[in-house]
């Protein structure tokens, strides 16, 4: 009995805590995004031609934990299979932010466009039970500034 | 080359389900199939241990029963004669031998265990107003082994812990164990209310009539009640409400077209000093 009246104040919390960040989390993330849209960012390997730029490394980096809650459907999804739903979001919101940080450093510096962006990610809690999942995005690429001398 | 900048559209990448939703599906799902699993491997383990011959349950229990502490005479010596006559009534197939033992302890308890132990306390001893109830709570107890309900209980303890271990492991699912937990005390509320059907048959058959042994639910009932105030909800319990199995005697008694005329028999007052004097002599 005690064990079940544990369990539902953590799925409850987990449930109310998660859902607020989540939203306030995913608000920041449109804003900055329409703030930063005007930087252009590309998967090409290549530099776009012409430009005689700076180039330096940027990244934003994001590690993004589960609740209580999340996890235990996630869990129970692992009995019958399909969609994690319950872990879209949050892979989302991580990829999404780490990309903003990068832009943002990007910015910062100057840039008029990055190219070669990646993504990496990494479980932190790897191979762990019982250890609440945490994930890693690693968002990087190549910028290009404009030189000084050259304006 | 230009870059064009298009807002992307939002969700894309998320499923739009709501997590309220989705949890009320999966844990229904879950909730329902180990219900039905434990139902059915409850039953057909229930099904086969009564199989197990009583003489391997001895075996089983040599091991773990403890020896016989002292005792004491008067006390040992009335049980003893009340157990006789129980036995007597109930018909025990060949082979299966009572061992009663006698706890002092304040517990108001009695139970039955593997290979024909049955453990009475001295709390619960000492509340009971007539002999009547207290072969009426012999009976019951012999009524489980009869039934082969120790046995039965381990046999399902063990292949439904076996299988849950098995599907839910150490993952975070362990909570849905409850489920099993409470599909299994299914099992047990309907051993006891035939253990009560067999006992309260043995008791109108001792005394012709069956007053009095509904008293022993009364003296549970009292004591439940004085600990927890309350019944709580049946379906988290391991035995019935005790109104509901007074009212079920009652409805069996009249079925039969019992008696329920007749005086009770009194418990000698030397047994009710033995009592005493047994639990005195522990707590110095």
């Amino acid at each position: 009995m005690f064990e079940l009246i544990v369990f539902l104040v953590l799925m409850t919390l987990g449930y109310l805590v998660g859902q607020f960040a989540e939203k306030k989390h995913y608000k920041s993330i449109t804003e900055r995004e329409k703030k930063l849209k005007e930087l252009p960012t590309v998967a090409s390997r290549f530099p776009p031609p012409g430009k005689r730029h700076d180039q330096s490394l940027v990244m934003g980096n994001t590690v993004i934990s589960i609740d209580y809650f999340k996890r235990f459907v996630a869990t129970l999804r692992n009995l019958f299979g399909g969609r994690v739903t319950s872990y879209e979001t949050l892979l989302d919101r991580a990829r999404r932010e780490s990309l903003l940080r990068m832009k943002e450093q990007a910015k910062a510096m100057g840039a008029e466009y990055v190219f070669n962006v990646k993504y990496e990610t990494a479980s932190i809690s790897k191979g762990r039970n019982n250890t609440i999942g945490s994930v890693e995005v690693l968002a990087y690429g190549t910028a290009l500034v404009k030189p000084r001398d050259a304006v | 080359m230009k870059f064009e900048q298009k807002e992307i559209p939002e969700g894309i990448n998320v499923t739009q389900v709501h997590p309220l939703r989705e949890l009320a599906v999966l844990l229904g799902g879950a909730v329902l199939i180990i219900a039905v699993v434990v139902y059915v491997l409850g039953l057909s383990a229930g099904f086969l241990a009564r199989y197990i011959p009583f003489d391997m349950e001895l075996e089983l229990a040599s091991s773990f029963v403890a020896e016989e502490e002292g005792g004491n005479r008067t006390i040992d010596f009335y049980l003893a004669q009340v157990n006789a006559q129980v036995i007597e009534a109930m018909a025990l197939p060949e082979g299966m031998n009572i061992t009663l033992h006698y706890t002092d302890d304040d517990t108001v308890n009695a139970f039955a265990t593997l290979g024909g132990n049955i453990v009475v306390f001295r709390g619960l001893l000492e509340k009971l107003p007539n002999e009547n109830s207290l072969a009426m709570l012999l009976a019951h107890e012999i009524a489980h082994v009869k039934h082969r309900d120790p046995i039965v209980s381990v046999s399902r303890g063990v292949t439904v812990g076996a299988i849950m271990s098995l599907v839910l492991g150490q993952s975070d699912l362990g909570i849905l164990g409850n489920t099993g937990l409470y599909t299994m005390l299914h099992f047990n509320r309907e051993m006891e209310r035939e253990a009560d059907r067999e006992a309260l048959e043995a008791v109108y058959k001792i005394y012709g009539h069956t007053r009095g042994a509904d008293d022993l639910f009364r003296v549970l009932q009292a004591y439940h009640e004085e600990l927890e105030g309350d019944d709580g909800f049946e379906f988290l319990q391991t035995h019935p409400l005790d109104r509901k199995r007074i009212t079920a005697i009652n409805s069996h008694v009249e079925q039969n077209h019992w008696s329920t005329e007749g005086e009770p028999v009194a418990i000698p007052p030397s047994f009710f000093a033995a009592l005493k004097a047994s639990g005195q002599h522990t707590e110095k």
